[in-house]
């Protein structure tokens, strides 16, 4: 695929994170998908598989927040298989607090499949608000 | 100037960062660029122009570390923007290892960094390097 048809892809797949439906992102994770949290916060770690993704990543985030998941993409770059996204997050998590990090994704994608998301957030703001993943009961 | 221009600019730059020499990324600074360092932490801040970053971010870096090298891992470029995917390699004052994760976005125009979007983690900055000083926070909004 090119540059500008993975771009498409992430682009669309952000439309949708902006009013919180998280579907299109679902369907174009490929099996072998790999999250990578850059850092030290208790949530930073290389997440292996779709299904460990799902698990252990997704499920407590989702436990943590209210209402739907919210992230605009500010700028989205495209160079061959990789796509990258500085977005911000809109949301609130169970306690009432404002989660509203800024993101930097470098997304790597095959065949028009996401492979690889590696995040850098601010992870003092995920230490404070978020706490520690381990706690989350899904 | 295109996206291979601006992506072979960073690739020269940060060839010459990650062996220490800063040189030629500070000769890239616009006189107009400004630099933010993204997030709701004591260091997140716009610096507007090279004179405010260079004194009021990298000057106060400088101070603190023994040395400090980056070294890119990926570079992504499309059009006027370049991402740069690093890893620092340095060492403070004290001796403590400082090798934080950063993303960098960078705008170059004509050949000059316009504008600097910093990514990085926050609670690994602030452990190491302290909170970023309140009296130079409000020196750099003047």
């Amino acid at each position: 695929m090119t540059s500008s048809e993975n771009r498409e892809i992430v682009k669309h797949i952000f439309a949708e994170t902006a009013q919180g439906n998280w579907a299109p992102l679902l369907e174009s994770l490929a099996d072998d998908f790999r999250f990578v949290v850059t850092g030290t916060s208790p949530w930073a770690r290389a997440y292996d598989g779709k299904a460990a993704v799902l698990a252990e990543l997704f499920g407590p985030l989702r436990t943590r927040l209210v209402d739907k998941i919210v992230v605009r993409a500010a700028r989205i770059m495209a160079d061959g298989d990789l796509v990258v996204v500085e977005s911000r997050g809109h949301n609130t998590t169970t306690e009432g607090k404002a989660y509203n990090n800024t993101y930097c994704n470098v997304l790597r994608l095959e065949g028009g499949k996401l492979k690889e998301w590696t995040e850098y957030a601010d992870s003092a703001l995920v230490n404070a608000v978020l706490g520690d993943p381990r706690a989350v009961k899904t | 100037m295109s996206a291979a221009d601006n992506k072979k600019l960073m690739e020269t730059i940060f060839a010459a960062v990650s062996a220490g020499d800063r040189s030629l990324y500070t000769d890239s600074l616009a006189d107009d660029v400004s630099m933010t360092v993204t997030g709701q932490y004591s260091w997140s801040q716009t610096f507007h122009g090279k004179e405010s970053v260079l004194r009021d971010l990298y000057g106060y870096v400088a101070s603190l570390l023994k040395y400090r090298r980056t070294i890119p891992l990926r570079i992504i470029a499309d059009e006027e923007w370049v991402a740069v995917e690093a890893r620092g390699d340095m060492e403070t004052i004290g001796g403590e290892r400082y090798d934080n994760h950063y993303c960098m976005v960078y705008r170059i125009e004509n050949g000059k960094i316009r504008e600097i979007r910093e990514y990085q983690d926050s609670t690994l900055c602030e452990r190491v390097l302290g909170p970023f000083p309140k009296e130079r926070k409000l020196a750099a909004a003047k």
